[in-house]
């Protein structure tokens, strides 16, 4: 048997790639390299190759697979709708399985219960950061603290969201179990504020149920098949109750989009998983929250991968930005991956700051200073390129302000 | 010194690839036959080619360029272990010369980019194989492609100027030059198509044409194939060159409109037609496409009134493909072209061969100039079904050459259609392309056994035995 567990790439995933080579140029790692061995169709002819006992699993195929950012950019324009990043998935977790060497396995550990998962230790590693930023470790040559600059201000000891419950105001529309997200929850509460605030003025009653925790994306990306799998199932259960279940995060809600691959009850979280950005825009369009006058302000629009390839949801954060009074501005049609992707910017550094330089260019040629990123990685990463010049907020935090000064003014 | 060492002494780490994974991976192009492979690299200058191709000559290895990949004859694939110049990491656009309408790009250029960058200044490469989106500026001039918009402007052979070319022995030689018409052999019409059998295309002098003021696109519906044929024949009679002409068949529609739901009427036959030019050219050229349409019985014409319209009409086109690979597991997609006047004929053998053999055939083809594209969705799973595909596109290739057609309309002869070669062209033509080929490349290492069967070349053959190789350099 070539592949080891129940996640490898199934031979129906392989078999529908017909090799049309269409998906290539959407892909950051061909652009950047023109090698077919770091493009989609390239690694899904080497995951057939080891399916088909052409190939092992060895460090070739684990650098193949790890050089991919899993931004699913290959998806949407597939003729053959090959669910490439589930296959990846599948992947990465049997180089996990197959070739646990040191380095993974700190990882899976910091990627699954003990580590995102926990609330402990994201205390103390937010504190760390704090701290950090606050003495300027920043100036110290370490990866790690530059990207910390990228943060906004971490508050030293972060208000977490969880236990939060709010009652719709007005009409009731339904219930929603909002997912704080663990980077959300801890370095971008004021998302996590904005969304409360706004579901509720939707219409719903707003719930961050304590028995959550990580969604498990990052370890799921990584092959943390086990982080994974009992991250899902702790959250299946935490939300079994509410209408629907809400990311403020792009990745996150992107994964609970794929939940029944990581647990039994899964499917049903699947169902009735949303974005923010989607209710958000869907109660606006609906007329239960207000299209605020216009203000003549440009917004950058970068959308965040698992939002645009992975779901496809391209209109929604336009239109939130549009109702806010701005005028949203595109920066890249391709929508191409900003090289943050999770944990990526650690393991493939050099890659990672290519793609960051270039997203950053985009934003400065467009001209606008605001930036609208619907997902907490790609902000960091826009923030450490952008430099402090720039702001660079959730599309619902800058609706949410502009709601708020618009109430203030008319208070006055 | 081994090859990969060879080839590491003048290139850097990241530039070769040989470990068997990778082989494997570059084994394939978008055709459905594998090669085999024994290196890669990815030269990042003319200079570096040129050595790469001399390191190749002095180990024997046969040697082939690839661009995106994209081909659909196996064009980009070695037969016996060669060498894979990839030439991806060629993708500058080097001048863009406003004034005289074109620009020196290098092969690796995706052709969309191409016309993205070009798009301010009011300027685009015209050949617009279904494509574009991934394939590159090289892979085009190797299979001389076509599209939609080659019916009025020409395919790619129309539209490159020089080229700088790597020859087999690894020199650097420009052919052809700015001016349109350059004295001497049209040495540039002979690399155009060629497959890389003649050597590797490392610049390219490319014209640009001149974003049409005005254009008028229509959808025409009617309720047979040979009614929309003839409305094609009655345009061109009528003196009128279209941009585009493309037919698509009633299976084919309601695949795209399965796919992509761009509000075709599902009917036997729909016409897309596109006229470009000036204002009051458009208009009067619009009417005459009408006319001829309603003339030849058509149920229904639409003339697209805003921009969106004319994407809807056109995504719709350009998903054929797609729609195909939406819905069948497999699918083999055929290239032949067809005097346009046996186009209704050779439309019915078509039918009748895919009726016999049991396949599911769905129909789009460029029908100005003839170019059909049958393309047979299957599923390879199903025991001895690709046998029977195969049977019936050598089948419908043949038809096809009987009614006076071509081998391949764009996507190239490559492997795929080598051994059909000798359908076309007499004992005498495939030596004389062979000797040509031997002018090029005396070796035989660049992109051997592609496009000519083997034996082609006739020893005693006296007429032509006085063109001696030198005497076309
Ligand atoms: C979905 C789809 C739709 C298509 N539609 C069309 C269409 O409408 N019209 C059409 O004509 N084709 C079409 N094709 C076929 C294909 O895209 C074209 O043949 C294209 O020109 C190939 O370009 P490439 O960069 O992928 O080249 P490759 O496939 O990499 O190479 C093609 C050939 O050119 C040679 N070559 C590549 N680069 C060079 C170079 N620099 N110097 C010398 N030789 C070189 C290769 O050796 C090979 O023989 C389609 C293919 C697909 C998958
Ligand atoms: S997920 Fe992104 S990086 Fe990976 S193959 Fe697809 S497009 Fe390329
Ligand atoms: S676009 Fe889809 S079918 Fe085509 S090569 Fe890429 S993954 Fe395969």
């Amino acid at each position: 048997m070539p592949w080891e567990t129940s996640h490898a790439p199934r031979q129906h995933e392989l078999d529908a790639c017909v090799t049309c080579g269409l998906c290539l140029p959407k892909c950051p790692t061909f652009r950047l390299t023109g090698s077919e061995s770091a493009s989609p169709r390239g690694r899904l002819a080497a995951m057939s190759a080891v399916a088909s006992d052409i190939a092992i699993v060895d460090s070739r195929f684990d650098e193949i697979m790890s050089f991919c950012l899993q931004c699913r950019a290959c998806e949407p324009v597939c003729p053959s709708v090959v669910p490439f990043g589930r296959a990846m998935e599948g992947a990465r977790a049997e180089t996990a399985a197959q070739l646990p060497h040191r380095a993974r396995k700190l990882r899976a550990l910091l990627l699954g219960p003990n580590g995102l998962g926990s609330r402990a230790a994201v205390r103390v590693a937010t504190l760390l950061a704090a701290v950090g930023q606050r003495l300027r470790l920043d100036k110290l040559p370490v990866r790690l603290m530059t990207r910390i600059s990228g943060l906004r201000r971490i508050p030293l000891a972060p208000q977490s969201h969880l236990g939060v419950l709010r009652s719709s105001v007005g009409e009731r529309i339904g219930s929603i179990g909002l997912l704080a997200g663990c980077v959300q929850d801890s370095w971008f509460g004021g998302v996590n504020d904005a969304a409360v605030e706004l579901l509720a003025r939707a219409g719903y009653d707003v719930h961050v149920p304590t028995g959550q925790t990580c969604c498990g994306a990052l370890a799921a990306h990584d092959g943390a098949v086990a982080g994974a799998e009992s991250l899902a199932a702790i959250n299946a259960a935490a939300f079994s109750e509410y209408d629907l279940v809400v990311a403020t995060a792009a990745g996150c809600s992107a994964h609970l989009a794929g939940y029944s691959e990581w647990t039994q009850s899964g499917a049903a979280v699947e169902d009735r998983a949303r974005d923010i950005t989607v209710v958000i825009a869907d109660a606006i369009a609906a007329g239960r929250l207000p299209t605020l006058p216009p203000r003549n302000q440009e917004v950058a629009i970068q959308d965040p991968c698992h939002l645009r390839h992975a779901q496809r949801i391209i209109n929604e954060p336009r239109a939130i930005v549009r109702a806010a009074g701005y005028v949203p501005v595109e920066i890249d049609p391709d929508g191409m991956c900003c090289g943050a992707a999770g944990i990526y910017v650690l393991t493939n550094p050099e890659t990672s700051d290519e793609l960051g330089n270039k997203k950053a260019d985009q934003v400065r040629a467009s001209g606008a200073t605001l930036v609208a990123s619907a997902n907490p990685g790609c902000e960091m990463q826009l923030r450490t390129n952008l430099g402090t010049a720039y702001e660079v907020k959730h599309p619902i935090e800058i609706y949410a302000d502009a709601l708020r000064s618009s109430y203030r003014a008319a208070g006055a | 010194m081994s090859f990969a060492a060879d080839l590491r002494a003048v290139l850097a780490d990241d530039q070769v690839l040989d470990h068997p994974l990778d082989l494997h991976v570059y084994a394939k192009d978008a055709g459905v036959t594998p090669g085999i492979v024994a290196a890669v690299v990815f030269p990042e200058s003319s200079e570096q080619v040129a050595a790469a191709v001399k390191i190749a000559a002095k180990h024997e290895v046969p040697i082939v360029a690839r661009g995106a990949g994209t081909g659909l004859s196996g064009g980009a694939v070695p037969t016996r272990p060669g060498l894979i110049v990839a030439l991806t990491r060629l993708n500058q656009i080097e001048e863009v010369d406003e004034a005289a309408r074109t620009a020196w790009v290098g092969p690796g250029v995706i052709n969309l980019d191409l016309s993205a960058h070009t798009m301010p200044l009011g300027l685009h490469y015209a050949p617009d194989p279904s494509s574009q989106s991934a394939c590159t500026i090289g892979g085009n001039v190797g299979t001389n492609a076509g599209g939609p918009h080659c019916l009025a402007e020409g395919t790619t052979v129309s539209h490159i100027l020089a080229l700088e070319l790597i020859t087999a022995e690894g020199e650097i030689v420009m052919l052809g030059g700015a001016e349109p018409d350059p004295l001497g052999l049209d040495l540039v019409g002979v690399v155009v198509g060629s497959e890389g059998t003649m050597g590797l295309v490392t610049r390219i002098l490319v014209k640009l044409t001149e974003n049409p003021p005005e254009v008028r696109t229509l959808l025409l519906a009617f309720d047979s194939i040979e009614a929309a044929a003839a409305a094609v024949s009655a345009v061109i009679a009528a003196g009128v060159v279209p941009a585009a002409m493309e037919l698509m068949d009633q299976p084919m529609i309601e695949a795209v409109e399965n796919f992509k739901s761009c509000g075709f009427p599902i009917t036997a036959a729909v016409l897309i037609a596109e006229v470009a030019g000036h204002p009051a050219a458009v208009d009067s050229e619009a009417a005459v496409v009408a006319q001829a349409g309603r003339d030849a019985g058509a149920t229904e014409i639409r003339i697209a009134a805003t921009e969106i319209e004319r994407d809807l009409i056109w995504l719709g086109r350009k998903s054929a493909f797609g729609a195909v690979a939406y819905a069948a597991p497999d699918y083999y997609l055929h290239d032949t072209v067809v005097p346009r006047t046996r186009l209704v004929e050779t439309m019915s053998a078509i039918y009748e061969i895919g009726a016999r053999h049991g396949i599911q055939m769905l129909n789009v083809f460029h029908a100005g100039d003839g170019n059909l594209h049958p393309l047979v969705a299957f599923d390879a799973k199903e025991p001895g079904m690709l046998e029977r595909v195969k049977a019936a596109a050598d089948e419908m290739v043949r038809v096809s050459i009987g009614v006076g057609g071509a081998l391949s309309g764009e996507h190239g002869v490559g492997l795929e259609k080598r051994d059909l070669m000798g359908e076309v062209f007499s004992p005498m033509d495939l030596d004389a392309q062979a000797r040509l080929r031997e002018a090029f490349d005396p070796k035989g290492l660049l992109n051997p056994d592609k496009i000519l069967p083997e034996g082609s070349r006739c020893y005693d053959f006296g007429l032509v035995a006085n063109l001696e190789p030198d005497s076309l350099k």
